[in-house]
């Protein structure tokens, strides 16, 4: 949720105190009310299920952070990625969240190039497992007027 | 710059090109909402021309503060101008200019197409529903006359840099991934992925060095109830390259506008029948594959950009928000669907 769904809020309120002014050009304020009518209403749907979504989110890339630390052979890979591993979501305000939930897909990333680089079934079978999380998050963060 | 400023600026500026023309005026200005990379305004040009009063309906585009695709506004006029009679619709470009005396930015003026459909809010309710197949039809027509024009007999291949078939998809996926790179506010593990299979696996050279307009999708032309298209618009990104990049645009999954098939028009199979038979050339399977995927990056780059804009606060325009929100986890679903995850 990148720009900030508060950061927008405040924007948009300051849009439609200024368009609320009676020298304001119809066809601007048509377009500018339309415009912020729409992502009011898209951030109402995603604001109330943010936390829950990146709660669940972080809570399998740890997992898959751990299950990649068992077989990165690489010492200070591993290390990283249990140190990752064994955070936890002490704070529940989205900003935090997104924080660990960044540093974690980092890690995930740099994972997963491993995992395809790897032949061995332990690797096959963790990446499988890493998609399987990709989809499972997608799927989550899917709005209801997705296009897909 | 306040409306009044402008309709000054613009109509002083139209009496300098028009040597031959008094009381130029500009009247019944209005800006067209929805560009997030150009101002759009639709206005009337009147003026008096051998003794008898003349009007004439026009576009200005001009470039905002901070543009969601930096593009050379060159190259879009370029692009209008080397297709303008030919059998690709497009509007006629008037004027050209890349300073910012005149109006505060960069801008061009072209005719305005009146009386038809741009957006896609309608398409899919009466009395457009019957004339959808058509539409797609004529959408994918259009898209491969594109592809088979000649750049350097329309002239464009002295405007657009100059590419060879086997270097463009390497060209194209280093862009946008260096877009990514720069403008990324949050790790994209699905599109990262991606990236690595296009590199792992390449496509093989394009068939031709094409025109490649860029941004075909549903929206970005003018339509009519019967099918028809009336002119092909937002050339901005157009450049040298694999006419397949067009098609694999064209499909991103996100341009089905939740209809559940290409453009929210055609079956995929009907869609590149068309191509290929104004094209003259071949879709194969394989090879459009890649740029299927290719359009999920080139499609996350300009989204995250597109966030990147608003965050760092040059462009607060709430336009660009919507891509962000609504778009980056629609593109990531996208991807796992043309790689087979989903």
């Amino acid at each position: 949720m990148t720009p900030a769904v508060s950061q927008v809020l405040a924007d948009l309120a300051g849009r439609v105190a200024r368009n609320a002014a009676p020298n304001i050009p119809p066809a601007d304020r048509a377009g500018e009310l339309g415009l912020s009518a729409l992502l009011l209403g898209l951030a109402a749907e995603m604001w109330d299920g943010a936390a829950e979504i990146l709660v669940q989110e972080n809570a399998d890339l740890r997992q898959l952070l751990a299950a990649g630390a068992t077989i990165w052979g690489e010492e200070s890979r591993r290390r990283w990625l249990e140190a990752l591993a064994q955070g936890r979501d002490e704070s529940l305000r989205l900003s935090a969240l997104q924080a660990a939930n960044g540093e974690l897909k980092v890690a995930l990333i740099a994972l997963h190039a491993e995992l395809e680089r790897r032949k061995d079934s332990a690797a096959k079978a963790l990446e499988a497992e890493v998609w399987r999380a990709l989809v499972a998050g997608a799927g989550r963060r899917r709005l209801s007027g997705s296009p897909i | 710059m306040e409306e009044a400023e402008l309709v000054q600026r613009l109509g002083a500026y139209a009496a300098a090109q028009m040597p031959g023309a008094q009381d130029v005026a500009v009247t019944e200005i209005a800006r067209i909402t929805g560009g997030a990379s150009r101002q759009t305004y639709r206005f009337t040009l009147v003026w008096t021309e051998g003794g008898e009063a003349r009007r004439r309906g026009l576009i200005l585009r001009r470039d905002p503060a901070d543009s969601l695709i930096d593009t050379e506004r060159r190259v879009e006029f370029e692009a209008y101008r080397a297709f303008h009679g030919g059998e690709v619709p497009v509007p006629e470009m008037l004027w050209l200019e890349e300073g910012d005396a005149a109006l505060g930015s960069p801008f061009f003026v072209a005719e305005e197409i009146a009386g038809f459909q741009a957006g896609t809010g309608p398409l899919w309710t009466a009395p457009y529903l019957d004339s959808l197949p058509a539409l797609g039809r004529r959408k994918w027509t259009i898209l491969g006359q594109i592809a088979r024009a000649d750049p350097v007999a329309l002239g464009l291949a002295a405007v657009l840099p100059a590419t060879r078939a086997e270097d463009v998809w390497r060209r194209e996926l280093d862009h946008w991934e260096g877009v990514l790179d720069a403008d990324e506010t949050e790790p994209l593990p699905v599109i990262r992925a991606a990236i690595r299979w296009l590199r792992a696996n390449p496509p093989p050279p394009a068939q031709k060095v094409a025109v490649v307009h860029g941004d075909y999708r549903t929206g970005n032309f003018l339509y009519d109830t019967q099918g028809g298209i009336h002119g092909v618009l937002d050339w901005e990104m157009c450049h040298l390259g694999d006419p397949l990049e067009d098609l694999g645009w064209s499909f991103n999954p996100v341009w089905y506008f939740g209809q559940g098939k290409p453009g929210g028009l055609l079956a995929r199979e009907e869609a590149i029948a068309a191509w290929e038979a104004a094209s003259g050339l071949t879709a194969a399977p394989d090879a459009l594959k890649w740029w299927e995927l290719f359009a999920c990056v080139k499609g996350q780059a300009i989204w995250v950009s597109s966030a990147k804009t608003w965050q760092d606060g040059a462009n607060r325009d709430p336009i660009l928000v919507y891509p962000a929100w609504a778009l980056i986890n629609a593109q990531d679903r996208a991807a796992l669907t043309v790689m087979g995850h989903l």
